[in-house]
């Protein structure tokens, strides 16, 4: 494999854990957000 | 080069990894009974442990490689480079005592103590994935150093280096956790320190000693390479001026802030596993002490071992230089002891950063996000299975990594660059916002790959050197989190006035500071007020 697919695919997988990361917080978020909103 | 073992030599060997895998053993039982032993020891570290695991974890395999590279290549102008850890000489009585007050796990967790709101989250689920990711990395950098260590010790094929030293170490970090990493890094740390100083010692001696060291410099005509200020001019060449003083800014300055440098992320949880404030200031500022020393005979050593073998030309070759001091001049029965020391240093990186990126994925990615009802039995658990996959990914990309050392620059200095200001503003100013730090770390991802690969590939830009990478991302960076910090509301003063109390931050606080003392809880001279007084106080010191 040559060094520049290779630092491509690495770096791609490293923004897609950090990307995970952001969507996971985003649907925490507003799943206690919305629940809040229900509470009488 | 290939190095015939005694059985004696395998002796040493096997005896260090079953002392390793005892520690595992023995704090078994603590490792197992909460979160917090699994990760932080319980917060209850004497100062010297947390200090020699960042000795120890800072004294990788790929660390006499790298230092033998810059100062082979520079002579002693090379020890800048690692005078980046010199930003500990400031944060351990700055950031580490901010950071310690806050009690925050990760650094990741830290962002929703200082900022709030959806921006908060946000930061730390980002955060929180990129370490998780980063963790894996320098695990496969580190195994892929051990791999090419082991290839030129015994001609073995690079994975079988890369895998088996990594699974052995597994076994202690599973089972006790950050127990074991911190019990075996004080025994690995002790016998690295000591091997290190008789095998540079060892190499100087061969080489006649500073003296002969020296003369042979003068006979070779480059005794340039004993002066530490033999740069190559003020802007351009190999070694400028202007990146010796890029350096120093970004050490001392960076010393301020949190994550200014890629060391930070291990200090944090060091720092967190300390009994008490001091305690944990103490452990940065030794730990960091015996890193320096370390690089200072090193860097003699690797002068000697030029002046045995000059004009090698080829990084491969010369970068084993510290190496071949060892297992070219130790006498037989030694070299296994040496081999030892190697597995120790290589062991202390790899224990720390599989629990530093388990305690990631379990602390804020599963408890946080996913199960925050989850019992301390089930966050062990969590842990483990994190650790184990932290350990596969790290084969992955080691073995991708081999002909990749690039990565490196990339992803550990260039992704730091854009957001060095930024790591710096969040603790010393309070008007710095969640999406003020989050726009910097969103942009920094876009400007690095325009700024290191896109644009010069394209000939928009040449090729840029370190300094000028640098400033650049920073200048770029800041053009986009100022406006977007002004253009967004700023914390709220409850959580503000909450984290100040708490943290006690230096720098630009004082609409904070002053909200603070209006509410009685500090007084004006900045000490705890009242009720938070009573609370902060020690335990014995209530009793009396």
């Amino acid at each position: 494999m040559n060094q520049g697919l290779a630092t491509v695919i690495g770096m791609t997988i490293a923004y897609a854990a950090s990307f995970l990361g952001l969507i996971l917080a985003w649907r925490s978020y507003k799943k206690h957000h919305s629940q809040e909103e229900e509470k009488p | 080069m290939n190095v015939t073992f005694t059985l004696l030599d395998w002796l040493w060997v096997a005896l260090f990894l079953l002392l390793m895998i005892g520690s595992g053993v023995l704090f078994y039982r603590l490792g197992k009974r909460s979160e917090s032993d699994f990760f932080l020891a319980g917060r209850g570290l004497p100062w010297w442990l947390p200090a020699s695991s960042v000795y120890a974890t800072h004294t990788a395999t790929d660390t006499p490689m790298w230092i033998t590279g810059v100062i082979y290549q520079h002579g002693m102008a090379g020890i800048w480079y690692t005078f980046f850890s010199a930003w500990a000489a400031i944060s351990s009585f700055v950031s580490t005592r901010i950071f310690r007050r806050s009690l925050a796990y990760t650094q990741a967790e830290w962002n929703v103590v200082r900022f709030t709101g959806l921006g908060s989250e946000l930061l730390r689920g980002w955060m929180a994935g990129w370490q998780f990711f980063m963790n894996m990395f320098v695990l496969g950098w580190v195994g892929i150093a051990m791999g090419k260590v082991c290839e030129f010790l015994f001609g073995w094929p690079t994975w079988i280096g890369l895998i088996s030293f990594s699974l052995v170490c597994a076994i202690y970090v599973l089972a006790a956790g950050y127990w074991g990493v911190v019990m075996a890094d004080f025994q690995q740390g002790i016998i690295a320190f000591l091997v290190i100083m008789i095998v540079s010692f060892w190499g100087i001696f061969v080489a006649g000693g500073p003296t002969g060291i020296i003369d042979k410099l003068a006979a070779l005509d480059m005794m340039e390479r004993i002066n530490p200020f033999a740069f190559t001019g003020w802007w351009s060449g190999s070694f400028p001026a202007a990146w010796f003083v890029t350096m120093l800014i970004i050490a001392v300055l960076g010393g301020f802030g949190m994550g200014t440098s890629i060391d930070w992320y291990v200090e944090a949880q060091r720092i967190q596993s300390a009994k008490s404030v001091r305690d944990a200031s103490y452990s940065i500022w030794w730990g960091t002490l015996l890193g320096l020393v370390r690089n200072s005979v090193w860097a003699v050593s690797i002068l000697a071992f030029f002046v045995l073998f000059p004009g090698m030309t080829e990084t491969a070759d010369y970068e084993m230089g510290w190496f071949r001091l060892g297992f070219d001049y130790l006498p037989a029965g030694m070299l296994g002891f040496f081999f030892a020391a190697i597995l120790a240093i290589h062991l202390s990186t790899i224990s720390s950063h599989l629990n530093l990126g388990a305690l990631y994925a379990t602390r804020d990615l599963y408890q946080h996000y996913v199960n925050p009802k989850a019992d301390e039995k089930k966050l062990v658990q969590v842990g483990r299975i994190s650790t184990v996959i932290l350990l596969l990914g790290s084969f992955f990309y080691g073995l991708m990594m081999e002909d990749i050392t690039s990565w490196l620059i990339f992803a550990l200095w260039i992704m730091a660059a854009g957001i060095w200001l930024p790591n710096i503003l969040q603790v010393i100013w309070w008007r710095f916002n969640a999406w003020g730090y989050l726009s910097a770390w969103i942009a920094n991802l876009g400007f690095s790959w325009l700024v290191v690969w896109i644009l010069p590939e394209l000939g928009v830009i040449p090729e840029l050197l370190d300094y000028q990478q640098f400033w650049l991302l920073m200048l770029l960076g800041a053009l986009v989190f100022i406006p977007v910090t002004y253009l967004t509301k700023p914390e709220s003063m409850d959580h503000l006035v909450h984290y100040y109390v708490m943290s006690r931050p230096i720098g630009w606080w004082g609409p904070v500071r002053r909200e603070a003392e209006r509410r009685g809880l500090i007084t004006p001279a900045g000490d705890l007020a009242g009720l938070a007084a009573e609370l902060s106080r020690p335990d014995d010191a209530k009793r009396k």
